[in-house]
């Protein structure tokens, strides 16, 4: 950890990039441009620039207006959950 | 759209680029090409079952085809950056799957000026963009700033030179934030908001500007960059979470 931050969560911090693949194995598609609606505040971020936590048996993404929990995924042996309530809806702009 | 599938690629060449940095070249048949910026997902798999898995930025150009390179930082207490710097041998197999990302992605289409920011191996993915604007002979004006620690960890530091004294509208800048090479005369500070006004004056607000690095940096980089006037759908970051030592 780096010693000029005492934040350990903050360090930790990565963004949406970070689980493309896992958002692309769930949706078919790339989805970091997708935009997603916090039900929070009702700041509209993409996929890539939500505040990813992913360190955990799964990952948590936050909305970086407000810090609400935006989505979790979890992937265990046999499946994978999504919890989406974070969201009030996710805007995919079709493929041109 | 075909799912995004696991495939096998081979380790055909090993490269040190720093004391806590190598590049590893990957040879995959199965490889569709990629975008510069575009990252993979890396997965381990332990004899008894056990899976891991790390996104890592492809530093080589669409250009380079039928195989990758991919530059990985050495984290101390890292689950697979240690397994790949130390144990991974010239001839193995790694699993991988990409390439992913559509976000932080740069490619001659999408035009400039160009205001590359890189800390530490931050400057994987912008390094991708480089090559690929070297190999289309682009002559977008293009501005690379990239703090390193110490002159032990410049990344690339030989084709960053050679690259921008042979390559048109290319200048990379460097800044050093704990000890400078003897007699330098370059920035020797973290990044700071004069500076990113220096760097981003000949470009004005029209800059299309990728941020890479510690997700500290990036973030104060990216509030620096909207603060001074920039569109923010003209700040594309990717987060690396903590730095390697």
């Amino acid at each position: 950890m780096n010693v000029e931050t005492a934040d350990m969560n903050t360090e930790l911090m990565v963004d949406g990039n970070a689980i493309a693949g896992e958002l692309e194995q769930i949706f078919g598609h790339d989805m970091t441009m997708a935009v997603a609606r916090c039900a929070g505040c009702a700041a509209d971020s993409m996929m890539a620039t939500l505040m990813a936590f992913v360190r955990g048996p799964g990952a948590v993404l936050r909305c970086p207006s407000c810090t609400s929990v935006i989505a979790r995924i979890v992937e265990t042996p046999t499946a994978t959950y999504l919890d989406a309530r974070g969201m009030l809806y996710l805007r995919m702009t079709h493929a041109s | 759209m075909a799912a995004l599938e696991w495939q096998l690629g081979t380790v055909t060449t090993i490269q040190p680029e720093t004391p806590k940095t190598k590049s590893f070249y990957v040879a995959l048949p199965k490889w569709a090409g990629h975008r510069p910026g575009q990252h993979i997902d890396l997965r381990l798999t332990a004899p008894d079952g056990y899976q891991t898995q790390r996104s890592y930025s492809i530093a080589s150009p669409p250009e380079l085809s039928g195989q990758l390179e991919l530059t990985v930082d050495l984290i101390q207490d890292g689950e697979v950056s240690p397994y790949l710097h130390d144990v991974v041998m010239q001839g193995d197999q790694l699993e991988l799957r990409g390439p992913v990302g559509g976000y932080f992605v740069w490619d001659v289409t999408v035009g400039g000026p160009l205001l590359l920011v890189g800390g530490g191996s931050g400057v994987v993915p912008l390094m991708a963009m480089l090559r690929h604007r070297a190999a289309q002979h682009s002559t977008i004006p293009a501005r690379l700033l990239y703090s390193c620690r110490t002159p032990d960890d410049v990344i690339y530091r030989d084709e960053l030179n050679q690259l921008a004294g042979s390559v048109a509208g290319l200048e990379v800048l460097i800044t050093f934030t704990r000890q400078a090479p003897a007699g330098w005369t370059g920035y020797q500070r973290r990044i700071d908001a004069a500076m990113l006004n220096e760097v981003i004056t000949p470009f004005g607000t029209s800059a299309r500007t990728y941020v890479c690095g510690p997700t500290l940096l990036v973030e104060s980089v990216a509030n620096l960059l909207v603060g001074m006037g920039l569109p923010a759908d003209r700040v594309h970051t990717e987060r690396f979470g903590p730095t390697g030592s």
